[in-house]
């Protein structure tokens, strides 16, 4: 008996904890500040679970409320007009807690670097009992938050010359989630809502790719995931809320399908739009690689994904090892005979590599490649490679080769793909 | 005890026909406040460890979690199911149940898996559901049906047209008929023809997964045609232009079939150098039923 009672609670916990699960973590403490006082039922914020929910949902609906309820005061609005509060300025300049980029050139060095007012941006910072983040003093109104975007991506993000681009990600990447945060508080919606969001998605989906072979403790996709997946969704729902159209809508659609490859909540939620969205030649490139995903037929997905953008290639591209390996697990199986062979260099434009890597693949999964080039597939060879024995990349300059310089990197991020590239 | 869930039931219902009246406001927004209320009447029977058997409030737990099914499944929140299906199945009263809660909530299960991809647990919940379902609940056993064809088919069971025409499904028997003559072309049509209403019954996708049942079906036919064991690849490709499969050429055919063979659906194996596909001498084709 006494195991069912635990087995419910989990279950319980479970329920309401997913509501704190939500990862943009402005969370409960302000809204329960913001919403003192207005006969806010704590039941609700408890129920407000909707895991994968993103927040933004919840704030719509308290926005909703508000306008029924005249008396009730409007979300706070921000006055800071620079990138970085006054305030938060000095603090940071006196804990001596600048970051390399925030500096005034010449102090680095100092003891005590000064601040470049410039160039200081607000950084995120977790939402805590007893912290009013709500002062309009400390807050971005819009217009400023799309200002900080765009510095963030010009002049930090891409920058001719840096070192690392991991210390670059980092600090990007912190900037934008506090620049959403900014957005949540004020309940921030509109075309510069829009433009940030976009922004914000086409970077993290760039990282994704730009990364993927960091070390862990500089570069955690599953931290970039949860974030990407939130503001996309965000995005969406923005899509389909505010009034359009929407010029950017069909390659964020497109965007999500990619990057959720064969995720049928997505494909469900795609194939809910309207006709001629689904029709439009992104989505319905998006849609077709999908269905040879789900008719598993590797030969053409990979061949689709030719066709794809730059930013599109990114998305996809921590599903094109899986996709790969699918290859060679089906024509191992397939094709096996003893007395068979496969030419190389064929196999290797079906994989989409050239053929010194698709040797290489072939070797890591145990199949026989011969110095004449031809590969034996044998489903009793066919194993699984070592983890870590692959390193991807070395498979980049396939989706690098669709941009030409960082400076095109910034305009990709900027306004999407604007000469599309459909090879 | 019985009060109680009968009361929980038309509060339910109340707040899902305040939701209707109110028709463009927040939709899900009253379905969620009525499962929060549900959620906390099933705590308390969940967690009534105290009560004899005979009357324990546990009895209500079933009844509850339909409720709860019905309003998730309403606001598309699936992944809150998960727990509840957890719960039931670790209850020592899971078969004691009436047979109306069972049926209903066997439908949901199965639907859920469904949506999970995992089929073989989803027909064996659907078809309980069907063969329990009550004979006068006719609209009930269409409900039914809508999901537990798709899942018998992608299974290898096809219905008949006289089933669909009982349960006025006419939607599906094209597909049906596309599917067990590898007519693509078909397939294709008749998916779009009724697109709007698989898409918003949410098994399109479902139904899309036939293709490979469809193509065995069609490979089978070239096979029986040609009478022989080495069928060269020209001869599928020519047969799927036929089907109007456009953008097609060697390499796709063979990687649909070595789809096929990994599978399990041919018995065979490909000869690159040859471009040919060579087929076992006894049962090629093995039945559909006896694969997946």
């Amino acid at each position: 008996m006494s195991l069912n009672v635990l087995i419910m609670e989990s279950c319980d916990r479970r329920l309401t904890m997913s509501n704190r699960s939500v990862p943009l973590p402005i969370s409960y403490s302000q809204k329960r500040t913001s919403a003192a006082g207005r006969g806010w039922r704590p039941t609700q914020e408890r129920w407000s679970s909707r895991e994968h929910q993103p927040e933004w949902s919840v704030r719509k609906e308290e926005m909703s409320r508000k306008q029924a309820d005249p008396e009730s005061p409007g979300s706070p609005r921000g006055t800071c007009q620079s990138m970085c509060p006054n305030r938060e300025l000095q603090e940071r300049e006196s804990q001596n807690r600048l970051h390399r980029f925030e500096t005034l050139a010449g102090t680095e060095k100092g003891r005590r670097p000064r601040a470049d007012p410039q160039r200081t941006v607000k950084e995120y910072s977790r939402p805590a009992a007893g912290k009013d983040s709500t002062r309009p003093s400390d807050l971005r109104p819009p217009a400023v938050l799309l200002k900080t975007v765009c510095y963030l991506i010009d002049d930090i993000a891409t920058m001719p010359g840096q070192t690392s681009w991991h210390e670059v990600y980092d600090f990007v990447f912190d900037r934008l989630r506090s620049v959403r945060q900014d957005m949540i508080i004020q309940r921030t919606t509109g075309p510069d809502c829009l433009a940030i969001l976009e922004r914000t998605v086409r970077l993290l989906v760039y990282a994704s790719f730009r990364l993927c072979e960091e070390p862990l403790r500089l570069y955690d996709p599953r931290i970039n995931d949860t974030h990407l997946q939130e503001s996309l969704s965000w995005l969406l729902q923005c899509y389909a809320t505010e009034p359009g159209p929407h010029g950017n809508q069909e390659e964020f659609q497109a965007l999500s399908l990619l990057y959720n490859l064969g995720s049928s909540r997505v494909l469900q939620h795609t194939l809910e739009l309207p006709k001629q969205l689904r029709s439009s030649p992104t989505v319905a490139l998006a849609l077709s690689i999908n269905r040879a995903f789900l008719e598993r037929n590797p030969v053409r997905l990979l061949r689709l994904a030719q066709r794809l953008s730059f930013l599109q290639s990114c998305a996809l591209h921590r599903h094109m090892a899986a996709a790969r390996h699918d290859l060679l697990l089906l024509y191992s199986h397939g094709l096996s005979s003893r007395n068979c062979r496969f030419p190389l260099p064929r196999l290797a434009e079906l994989l989409g590599l050239d053929v010194g890597l698709a040797g290489q693949l072939c070797r890591a999964h145990h199949l026989e490649v011969h110095q004449d080039g031809q590969v034996v597939f044998s489903k009793t060879r066919f194993t699984k490679p070592e983890p870590g024995r692959l390193r991807c990349t070395a498979r980049h300059d396939m989706v690098d080769g669709k941009r030409s310089d960082l400076a095109k990197l910034g305009s990709i991020i900027h306004d999407g793909p604007v000469n599309k590239e459909f090879t | 005890m019985f009060s109680v869930t009968l009361d929980l039931r038309i509060f339910a219902n109340n707040a899902e026909q305040q939701l209707l009246k109110k028709g463009k406001g927040q939709p899900g927004d009253m379905l969620e406040k009525a499962a929060e209320q549900l959620m906390s009447c099933f705590r308390v029977c969940a967690s009534d460890n105290r009560a004899g058997l005979d009357d324990s409030k546990k009895w209500g737990m079933l009844f509850l979690i339909n409720q709860l099914f019905k309003i998730y499944f309403k606001i598309n929140k699936l992944h809150l199911c998960k727990p509840l299906i957890r719960a039931i199945d670790s209850s020592n009263l899971k078969n004691d149940y009436s047979m109306a809660q069972r049926v209903t909530y066997k439908y949901y299960v199965g639907r859920k898996a469904m949506f999970d991809s995992d089929f073989k647990p989803a027909e064996e919940c659907l078809s309980f559901s069907f063969q329990h379902c009550h004979r006068s609940s006719q609209k009930n056993k269409r409900m039914i049906l809508i999901y537990l064809l798709p899942v018998k088919m992608l299974l290898g069971h096809m219905p008949t047209l006289q089933l669909l025409k009982k349960y006025d499904l006419m939607q599906f028997a094209d597909v049906t008929k596309a599917v067990r003559e590898g007519n693509l072309l078909l397939l294709n049509e008749a998916l779009a023809r009724h697109e709007t209403f698989f898409i918003r019954c949410g098994i399109f996708l479902i139904l899309e997964k036939l293709k490979i049942i469809t193509y065995r079906n069609l490979f089978k036919t070239v096979y029986q045609l040609l009478r022989s064991h080495q069928l060269p690849l020209e001869a599928f490709l020519v047969c799927l232009r036929m089907m109007k499969v456009d953008e097609l050429d060697l390499d796709e055919v063979q990687c649909i079939l070595a789809n096929l063979i990994y599978m399990g659906h041919i018995k065979g194996y490909i000869s690159h150098q040859h471009q040919k596909l060579v087929v076992s001498k006894q049962n090629p084709f093995p039945p559909l039923s006896s694969v997946s």
